[in-house]
């Protein structure tokens, strides 16, 4: 092995620094037509009529389409299934037309000349109320289905643990509750009452953007055949068609999806605007293409959702952790489709081991955008409420908060709160490396006003199955071929994982992505579960493209399969490299017009049997501004298990990007509603990020307990690394001050508030 | 986030751009940190842009009386430059800098920034409390505006319609003076959530005279007159720049209400007032 384990620049890098990548946005085909939507202004109401005339009379505007002109063919309870609102709007920013014009500007013009005529519906926003029986329903029109995809992809939740088990939960609800969740094991209120100390707290966080650079876009081409081809900035190429298809009634074949290069996407790419494009596309016959400005991605995006959770455990100085109850209402906005309501219920018991729990959660349906995936659904909202309170039942116990979690890390064969065993897990490592961090060891010297913190998360990993191909060229370099979206540079490290397997340099890899029409099956890219599962498919079938080599090879050279080696590009005696002879050489004799053998083409498929979760602890130092509520970040460091750093170089910079994501959504990030459902942060003037000026310098450490199923030991690392900041810098801001913020993010007014009432 | 259709012409002098903004639908526009935005938000329509930032109306002169900051000047610019950091004028350079980002900071210009008259950006706490005057030139000549008299709500100023703001001429304050810049920025917008400025002059170690401008709060630009007050008197400057604030109308939203940023105002009021004593006294810079 030469190349896995060892810093490797991107390979798509010089391409984006130079500003040559094509994404959807630059590309144009003729006779294209720009779009533009209309978006709904109320958060509730009923459409009456949506007057054209004008948009049609602005020069250059083709075409108006609502809902009832899209060649839709089956309906589902997902907003996927409704691209455009059907009679009724149940958020504001929901998508309810389609302007199609020569140009831009002349579809930007024809949008403000539509008129919609609504009435009025009430509005559902508080979760509490929506979920009393006799609140107001958040969506009148019930559409039969089931939801499908979704979250399943990044939570495996489980089945629910059957609703007699946990009789607390028990009440009516209205039919905007999805749910009850619910999970339990033990007698929780028997082993509550026999602990040391129990603490408990409610906890609000906020929905939270993706904020990936590119908004999203899309453009669909009719096809002759009846259907379309979509180029698409989307993390799941097979994802698409596969929703598409099912969405306009057409066969697999004739949605043909071509995932462009992404400019970021973190959960929120998947089919938001696709079916919109295909839809226009077909109703006209004509290439359309729609890139939201990044307004639009605020208003009609799908966010993260906001969660309310009340939390109560209690542990003993013998044992740590013991017994944990929570009850957790998740909004899903007005669809739920990537909603993690029954996850969360699951991800509240973090990376311990519990005796006795009882854990309840609701989706609550509203009229706010609809769920989308966001890196770790669910994660930093469950860190944020019990990494706060594990650190208040240490200060309780009289204990220190890393020992105690130490004490309780999970272990290979505990019981996850879905009632499953927790696979092999490092949560004990990484804590006691975490113990040993030098800004741990800072906590307690500090100036006033400043504070250390940790917390821990965990994520458990999506399971995908997938196939790749490697093809031997007549050169002697190999391509690799995979549907998989590169999205966080897992080309790179397909690269790399071929090149050692095979034997051959890395600059004579070449890692192609292939459409929906060709490429092998692959997974999206999303729930930390691309390296994990394509990667082994590639390394598979490089192997299996070199085995078929050697096989070719042995009977040319005469000499054993077992005595040969691939090394450098050369296959070559074990033990005399001087009579090797090149990949190229046994390649073009096998890809002329008259061939002995046939070409050299591995197969790599592969299933993961058990997820391989990986665990993180973040340690925030912050000073807090006590006259203000200002709460400044001053370092930050990342204690993580990767199972296998692949590209290591990677490996810092994904859990860099965790961390000041992280800090967003511990700090800054906020999408706020009004009373009647409006958004108020719906541009970066309102909604904060963590700015380059913002953000401290990142501690990377990560340790390697290696994956019996990941690639060379690769565990999947991308959502464990924004789970814990949440918790890390509430609970330095509560050393700093004494004062525990309950609500995200900590802005600067929640903090003082929370300095008065101390 | 698609602006309206708009012409483009690129000013040939000085005389040529006051000509062209006859077209009562023309807008000059120079770094085009305040105008492009609100174009693309389609909140300004102007048919015509007339672009000045050819024309040699950039750069600071020191004089013997006064410090003349050329329309055209970046912040970027006015924040590096050690005739206002080194001296009493240094609250212009510290209100430059905490402008926007690197990027608005480069391109924005104190011109546009303050013929905007954005009742939130960071420039009018400092001409407030420097005592600046807004040179603008016109058909019909040349005149100075105080700075108290120019700001006269949220994006109205006393700018006439074919005026072009050409300058801000900064007085250079006698005696031992000092003067400083605080703030709580927004952390979405870099916005000041309250901004104050703080110009001093101490004699004999006691503060004779103090002028403090406020910025962000409300929607015009003020002077917190009972803190200037206190802070000569010896009375509680944080008292008096409550007593300064309560007198506004504050703005107040969802993530920075009212209570909070009256607060805050008052905050950093005393934090500009404390800095720019300390200056003066030849103390911290």
């Amino acid at each position: 092995m030469t190349y896995v384990g060892t810093d490797l620049p991107r390979i798509d890098a010089d391409d984006k620094l130079r500003g040559a990548t094509r994404y959807v946005g630059d590309l144009k085909p003729h006779g294209l037509l720009h779009a533009r939507l209309v978006l709904a202004m109320e958060a509730h109401a009923t459409i009456d009529r949506v007057l054209k005339d004008d948009a049609l009379a602005v020069p250059g505007v083709v075409a108006v389409l609502t809902a009832e002109d899209l060649p839709t063919a089956f309906e589902g309870p997902m907003r996927q299934f409704e691209p455009l609102a059907r009679g009724e709007i149940v958020f504001a920013g929901q998508p309810v037309a389609i302007v199609l014009a020569e140009t831009e500007a002349a579809a930007e013009d024809g949008v403000e000349a539509v008129v919609v005529e609504t009435t009025a519906l009430p509005v559902v926003l508080d979760l509490e109320a929506a979920i009393e029986p006799g609140s107001p329903a958040a969506r009148v029109r019930q559409v039969g289905g089931v939801m499908e995809g979704g979250a399943a992809m990044h939570v495996e939740a489980g089945s629910d643990g059957g609703d007699e088990a946990v009789p607390a939960a028990a009440g009516p609800v209205s039919a905007n509750a999805v749910g009850p969740h619910q999970q339990g094991q033990g007698d929780v209120a028997a082993a509550l009452a026999g602990c040391d100390a129990v603490v408990r707290g409610t906890f609000r966080t906020s929905w939270v953007s993706q904020i990936y650079m590119e908004p999203q876009g899309a453009l669909a081409i009719p096809e002759v055949n009846g259907g379309v081809t979509i180029h698409s900035a989307t993390q799941g190429a097979f994802y698409v068609r596969g929703m598409v298809s099912k969405l306009y009634g057409l066969e697999v074949d004739k949605v043909r999806v071509v995932a462009e290069p992404l400019g970021g996407a973190f959960g929120g790419k998947f089919n938001l605007i696709d079916p919109i494009v295909t839809g226009a596309a077909l109703a006209v016959g004509r290439p359309v293409r729609l890139q939201l400005t990044r307004s639009e991605d605020f208003a009609a995006g799908m966010p993260a959702s906001a969660c309310v959770l009340e939390l109560e455990l209690g542990g003993t100085r013998a044992e740590g952790l013991v017994a944990l109850r929570s009850r957790i209402l998740l909004d899903q906005g007005a669809f739920g489709d990537w909603a993690v309501d029954g996850g969360v219920a699951v991800m509240i018991g973090g990376p311990y081991g519990w005796q006795a729990w009882e854990s309840t959660s609701f989706g609550v349906v509203t009229n706010r955008f609809n769920t989308g995936a966001y890196r770790g659904p669910g994660g930093p909202q469950v860190v944020f409420a019990l990494e706060q309170l594990v650190d208040e039942l240490a200060q309780e116990l009289g204990v220190d908060p890393l020992e105690l979690r130490r004490q309780s890390a999970a272990a290979e064969g505990d019981t996850v709160f879905d009632g499953t065993p927790w696979p092999a897990v490092a949560a004990r490592e990484v804590i006691e490396r975490t113990q040993l961090h030098p800004l741990w060891a800072k906590r307690g010297s500090l100036p006033a006003n400043e504070g250390i913190g940790v917390a821990a998360g965990v994520w458990m990993g999506a399971r995908f199955p997938s196939a790749a191909t490697c093809r031997v060229d007549q050169d002697g370099g190999i391509t690799v071929v995979t549907g998989a979206v590169d999205m966080s540079g897992t080309n790179t490290s397909f690269a790399a994982i071929a090149a050692d397997t095979f034997g051959v340099p890395l600059s004579q890899v070449r890692v192609s992505y292939a459409d929906t029409a060709t490429a092998p099956h692959s997974p999206p890219s999303g729930g930390s579960g691309v390296t994990y599962s394509v990667g082994q498919s590639i390394r598979l079938a490089a192997q299996d493209a070199k085995d078929q080599l050697l096989d070719f090879a042995s009977g040319q050279m005469d000499v054993a399969v077992t005595d040969l080696e691939v090394v450098d590009g050369m296959v070559r005696p074990v033990g005399s490299p001087d009579r090797g002879l090149s990949v190229g050489h046994f390649a073009a004799q096998v890809t002329g017009f008259v061939a002995v053998a046939p070409p050299l083409e591995g197969r790599g498929r592969f299933a993961p049997g058990n997820p391989s979760p990986s665990v993180a602890c973040h340690i925030a130092h912050v000073r807090v501004d006590p006259d203000t509520g200002e709460v400044t970040t001053l370092d930050y460091a990342v204690i993580q298990d990767v199972g296998k750093a692949l590209n290591p170089a990677l490996v810092r910079g994904q859990l860099q990007g965790g961390a000041v994501q992280s800090i967003g959504w511990a700090l800054y990030e906020e999408l706020q509603h009004d009373e009647n459902g409006q958004l108020l942060s719906g541009s970066f003037m309102q909604y904060a990020v963590p700015r380059a000026d913002l953000v401290p310098n990142v501690q990377i450490d990560f340790i390697e307990v290696p994956s019996a199923v990941g690639p060379f030991g690769a565990k999947g690392i991308a959502e464990a690394a924004v789970m814990a900041g949440t918790g890390a810098i509430a609970n330095a801001v509560a050393a700093a001050t004494g004062a525990r913020v309950r609500e995200l993010p900590m802005t600067a007014p929640r903090v003082w508030r929370a300095l008065n009432a101390k | 986030m698609i602006p309206a259709e708009f012409a483009y012409r690129r000013a040939t002098s000085v005389e040529d751009a006051i000509a062209a903004l006859a077209d009562p639908d023309a807008k000059v526009i120079a770094g085009g940190h305040s105008l492009v935005p609100m174009m693309k938000l389609r909140l300004a329509r102007p048919a015509l842009l007339v672009d000045i930032a050819g024309l040699p109306l950039g750069g600071i002169s020191d004089g013997a009386d006064e410090v003349v900051i050329g329309a055209l000047t970046s912040h970027a610019d006015i924040a590096r430059a050690t005739v206002l950091s080194a001296g009493p004028l240094a609250a212009a350079a510290e209100c430059a800098a905490s402008v926007g980002d690197a990027q608005v900071r480069n391109a924005g210009t104190i011109g546009g920034s303050v013929a905007h008259g954005d009742p939130a950006s960071d420039a009018p706490a400092a001409l407030l409390a420097l005592d600046a005057r807004v040179r603008v030139l016109s058909a019909a000549g040349q005149r100075d505006v105080p700075a108290t008299e120019f700001f006269k709500g949220p994006f109205w100023t006393a700018l006439g319609e074919q005026e072009l703001v050409t300058a801000v001429v900064l007085p250079k304050p006698a005696g031992q003076a000092g003067s400083a810049y605080a703030s709580v920025e927004d952390p979405a917008s870099g916005y000041p959530l309250a901004g104050a400025a703080a110009l001093v002059v101490v004699e004999g170690g006691r503060v004779v005279s103090a002028r403090i401008g406020v910025t962000g709060v409300s929607g015009t630009p003020f002077r917190a007159t009972a803190a200037e007050a206190a802070a000569v008197s010896g009375a509680s400057v944080g008292d008096a720049a409550r007593e300064d604030i309560a007198g506004q109308d504050v703005f107040g939203d969802s993530r920075f209400d009212e209570e909070y940023r009256r607060h805050i105002a008052a905050i950093v009021i005393g934090r500009a007032v404390e800095r720019a004593v300390a200056r003066a006294q030849g103390g911290a810079k």
